[in-house]
């Protein structure tokens, strides 16, 4: 097997080292901070922004901004977005100089309560007028969290999406998924703390780590911009003779994934694949034949292999996507243009082009900005749409349509409820294709898996 | 042991676990005395995946085998599968020293250690050197060198090997039972052992037996083992493909393979259609006939395909004169004879266990085909070495000159 040489790395490792910033807002931001700080993140600058004094001196965050010093003088902002945002505004000259300097600005922040809901879009509106790159990680409140703080935090989303480069939204019930019912409720937030940790750092990871096959921001931009509603994440890794596969395996585990059986909804996704100087072919061969098993013709995969010393014989997978709840294919497509024509400016990324930064935001913010009005209003459209769709129950978007007021096209509206039918279609073939082997060693015989049934493999049709 | 004339062959297979109790009778046959079986659980393409599940059924089939043939089982010949096996020809040599000249039964240990001397990895470990042919001075066609004057002596063995845990399972399964297994087989030389003739092997023969997890099968060439091979696909597979082909339950996908399953294309009238009859008392389900027999054709072609290029591969396919036998489970299933002659180009026989004296019904059978065939492996071990006693250790120095036959 070919051994990947691990000396290529330095003559593509880009000389302009990327400055991430990671930014914690609100009570739940702030946890999520402190998690991703404990398991271990590189060359970021953590920043915890916070209204309640006693959380923020709780944090272990190196940069911290005291929103409110007026307003609410040291205490919480009470579950009040507005509250929330005035106290923002107060401390922006605070906030913009502590974001200063930072390429890739990641936020993390709990929706649904005062500061985090309040603060984000205006956190995320300065630091797009300090020329960075937002990434926001929302977490969405538990269902029984209230209907009045789902609402919240719809609304405090629809505003982030306007602002930010790319949203990924976790639901907190599903991340929950991994604890038991009967666990301790602590646990059930730290899993979904956890989960979102480990998607800030791999998405971190996979911008700062030399790479042989790189995935830029722009990448991870094209596949969090198109969803509107669901991150679909995923992290593994294994060490041993069999880890492409385990580390795969654990990967699609995750609850967010759903067994990868959402993965075959999603038009774009985002595999990296890391490991020591010991990767090989045939195991990223494996990853991506196993992968694509998952996805469905229309996904577009990008790929990234990362090479790290200090993984040693370990091998980790990473898998980010996200799933729109609504018939998405118009506003994917339309979203998609300015990514492409951006294209040939990620490749002059790997010289060292000190311009890059502040090139790429201004060109990506523009275009986005209109891009938005598509995707808030195909927000409207989901929610008439829910009514027929019987999956989306823990959906907290009812509020939305009102509030929004937008006008839909008529155009789309006739469009979508043909997509979702599609879309159920070609669901159901792919998650059962090992059926019972679905556990066992696959049996891989000339590059094809004989667990997969042969007329699937040799497209024969069958009714 | 009960009686010291006594064998029995244990297969656990992905389908159904197996136990052959036979007696060897005093004028050198072998008497089937009774065939114990039950449905076996937490096997997956040959090899145990849930352990106690697994040594449940074992047991359920060796008390049905005791009831059956009224022995006491204490020790079994254990037939082992599963994907990780594998195996090469290799060649030994042995140059006698200065000054003897006769060739002696210390030689022929030597040349099958040299031959055992290859580089394997840490995890494996050597199930059977099997004596292919013997050369004296670069001379072939020597059937015993021993006795014979020579120089050098070269011997070419079959030797197939596989991971030392994965074969381990199995024996501790049986060893938690309380038997004790005298010897390890890969069930393809087994199965042979029981199918094939002694002048099939000779011409040349294709033994491949289709069981529910694995496909084993073995070429012989001028009555030596030249190749062995596992592959992990079976019966099992094609019930999986059923299943999700068709959506319907694997419980279902598998009766509906046994009771109309068919391989050859274009044997249903366009449009006909099967009506599966539902207990529950709702109403059935039609399937068209012709895309069960797609799916199984598609599955069961591939798997043949995929044997054949392992033999051509190593272009032994032009030695074989008597033909391709297939056995084991899956070798019921209608049409596959045809397939597999289109596939091979020579003739191809749906073969079963040759017959022995005894519980007659397990010959007829080709799932019983290994679990017999080690049997008669353990009969022709007690026969070659009639000193006996010997345990899985030293099982393999025993088999001398066994497969020549």
């Amino acid at each position: 097997m070919v051994q990947l040489n691990r000396q290529y790395d330095r003559e593509i490792n880009p000389g302009e080292p990327i400055h991430i910033k990671v930014v914690g807002i609100g009570g739940a931001g702030s946890n999520i901070l402190d998690r991703v700080m404990l398991d271990g993140i590189d060359a970021a600058d953590l920043v915890a922004i916070n209204t309640d004094v006693q959380s923020l001196t709780a944090s272990v965050a190196a940069h911290k901004v005291q929103l409110g010093r007026n307003l609410t003088r040291g205490l919480g902002s009470g579950g009040d977005p507005e509250l929330g945002y005035a106290a923002a505004e107060e401390a922006s000259d605070e906030i913009r100089s502590v974001l200063q300097g930072g390429t890739v600005i990641f936020l993390s922040v709990g929706l649904g309560g005062g500061t985090g809901s309040g603060a984000a879009p205006l956190v995320a509106q300065i630091a797009k007028e300090e020329n960075t790159l937002v990434l926001a990680f929302a977490a969405v409140p538990f269902s029984f969290e209230g209907r009045r703080r789902c609402a919240q935090a719809e609304e405090s989303l629809t505003r982030l999406r306007a602002v930010a480069d790319a949203v990924v939204c976790f639901e907190n019930d599903r991340m929950a998924e991994i604890t038991l019912p009967r666990m301790g409720i602590h646990e059930a937030f730290a899993a979904a703390d956890l989960t979102i940790s480990q998607s800030i750092r791999s998405v971190a990871g996979l911008l700062q780590r030399p790479g042989l096959l790189r995935i830029g921001f722009d990448d991870v931009c094209a596949v969090l911009r198109s969803g509107d509603a669901r991150a679909l994440f995923g992290y593994g890794d294994a060490e041993g003779e069999n880890r492409a596969h385990d580390a795969l395996a654990k990967a699609l585990k995750n609850p967010l994934m759903n067994r990868g059986a959402l993965l075959a909804e999603a038009f774009h996704a985002i595999v990296h694949i890391c490991g020591g100087a010991n990767v090989t072919l045939g195991e990223v061969q494996i990853i991506m034949e196993e992968l694509n098993r998952h996805i469905n013709d229309q996904t577009q995969l990008f790929m990234g292999i990362g090479i790290e010393p200090r993984m040693g014989n370990r091998l980790s997978v990473s898998i980010l996507s996200s799933l729109s709840n609504s018939a998405e294919k118009p506003v994917t497509q339309l979203a998609k243009k300015p990514i492409y024509t951006l294209e040939p400016m990620p490749k002059p990324e790997l010289k060292p082009e000190p311009a890059r930064p502040a090139a790429l935001p201004e060109a990506s913010s523009t275009p986005a900005l209109p891009d938005r009005a598509p995707l808030v209003e195909s927000v409207a459209e989901r929610s008439d749409e829910e009514l027929m769709l019987p999956r989306t129950e823990s959906e907290p978007q009812r509020p939305q349509p009102v509030r929004l007021a937008a006008k839909p096209e008529p155009k789309n509206q006739t469009a979508a409820p043909k997509k979702v039918e599609a879309k159920q279609e070609t669901l159901q073939f792919e998650p059962v294709s090992r059926g019972r082997f679905e556990k066992s060693e696959p049996t891989i015989i000339d590059g094809q898996d004989l667990d997969v049934p042969t007329f699937l493999r040799k497209n024969v049709k069958v009714r | 042991m009960a009686r010291d004339n006594i064998f029995v062959g244990l297969e656990i297979g992905t389908s159904k676990i197996c136990a052959v109790v036979a007696e060897a009778r005093h004028d050198g046959s072998l008497k089937v005395i009774g065939v114990g079986n039950a449905p076996a659980r937490g096997v997956r393409k040959g090899e145990i995946v849930d352990f106690e599940t697994a040594k449940r059924c074992v047991h359920d089939a060796i008390v049905d085998a005791e009831e059956k043939s009224d022995v006491e089982i204490s020790e079994v010949y254990l037939g082992i599968t599963g994907s990780h096996i594998r195996s090469f020809n290799n060649r030994g040599v042995v140059v006698l020293e200065e000054g003897r000249e006769e060739i002696d039964e210390q030689d022929l240990d030597d040349v099958r250690t040299n031959a055992r001397e290859v580089s394997l990895p840490m995890e494996d470990c050597i199930l059977h050197t099997i004596i292919q042919h013997y050369y004296v001075d670069g001379q072939d066609g020597v059937l015993n060198p021993v006795g014979l004057l020579g120089k050098k002596l070269e011997a070419d063995f079959h030797i197939v090997y596989g991971i030392r845990t994965r074969i381990q399972n199995a024996i501790r399964c049986v060893k938690e039972l309380e038997l004790e297994p005298a010897d390890v087989i890969i069930n393809s030389f087994a199965t042979a052992q029981a199918v094939l003739e002694k002048n099939q092997k000779q011409l040349g023969a294709v033994l491949i037996d289709i069981g529910g997890g694995t496909t084993d099968f073995v070429v012989y060439v001028d009555g030596a083992v030249k190749q062995s091979g596992v592959l992990a696909v079976g019966g099992d597979h094609v019930t999986n493909d059923i299943s999700i082909g068709l959506k319907i339950p694997t419980a279902r996908a598998e009766k509906l393979k046994v009771d109309e399953g068919n391989v050859t294309l274009g044997t249903a009238f366009p449009g006909e259609t099967i009506l599966l009859k539902d207990e529950t008392g709702f109403a059935g389900r039609e399937i068209e006939r012709e895309s069960l027999n797609q799916i199984i054709h598609s599955r069961l072609r591939e798997t043949l395909e995929i044997v054949r290029r392992q033999i051509e591969a190593d272009q032994n396919l032009h030695y074989v004169g008597a033909g391709v036998f297939i056995t084991g489970g899956c070798s019921q299933i209608r049409g596959l004879e045809h397939l597999a002659s289109d596939l091979f180009g020579m003739p191809v026989t749906m073969a079963h266990a040759l017959p022995m004296a005894g519980v007659t019904s397990a010959f007829e059978n080709p799932q019983f085909s290994t679990a017999l065939g080690l049997v008669k492996y353990a009969h022709l071990v007690q026969m070659d070495r009639p000193s006996s006693g010997g345990l899985i250790k030293n099982a393999f120095q025993k088999l001398k000159g066994m497969f020549r036959n």
